[in-house]
């Protein structure tokens, strides 16, 4: 039974992180490709994270993947933030 | 293989548009792409440490998701200033 949970959670973080790609390609301005890029810090990451716990509870392995889940989740915006002013400088709106 | 190990594989294989967009496209689009491509990077690490059961290359992933946050904004800071 785990290990549909896990096969599902698994299908559903690459077919996310397949459209997070395929908007980045897609999208014509850069603030929209860096809302995709953004997203697959969220979604994708957090289906890893649920199949990574759905096999390995809260073990080592386990807290060190929440904890690689948690810094992806809090420290992207920052980047994000940085990333979407230095588009609006390279695009001359400052 | 397991399911890890080929979710992995995607998550790998998906960094070849965003190299070829990096390339083509501008600059700042290249750095958008450079950093979907660094958490992609992240999460296949993840995979891979799961799906081989070595939990001590969680380890891999988390130096790897903070030095590609700290070499995104360094990236950000110079195209925002120079280009």
């Amino acid at each position: 039974m785990s290990s549909v949970a896990v096969d599902v959670l698994l299908g559903l973080a690459v077919a996310a992180a397949l459209v997070c790609v395929a908007g980045v390609i897609v999208m014509r301005t850069s603030l929209d490709r860096l809302h995709y890029a953004a997203a697959a810090t969220t979604v994708p990451a957090f289906l890893v994270l649920a199949a990574v716990l759905v096999r390995e509870h809260v073990s080592s392995g386990g807290l060190e993947a929440i904890a690689v889940v948690a810094l992806l989740f809090l420290l992207n915006p920052v980047l994000v933030v940085a990333t979407a002013r230095a588009v609006r400088r390279v695009e001359g709106h400052e | 293989m397991n399911a890890f190990t080929i979710a992995a594989t995607i998550l790998i294989a998906l960094l070849a548009p965003l190299g070829l967009l990096a390339a083509r496209r501008r600059p700042i689009d290249g750095l958008i792409a450079l950093e979907l491509g660094s958490t992609l990077s992240v999460l296949a690490l993840v995979c891979l440490a799961e799906g081989f059961h070595r939990s001590f290359e969680f380890g891999v992933a988390i130096a790897a998701a903070v030095s590609s946050w700290i070499g995104g904004l360094v990236y950000a800071r110079f195209l925002g200033r120079w280009l």
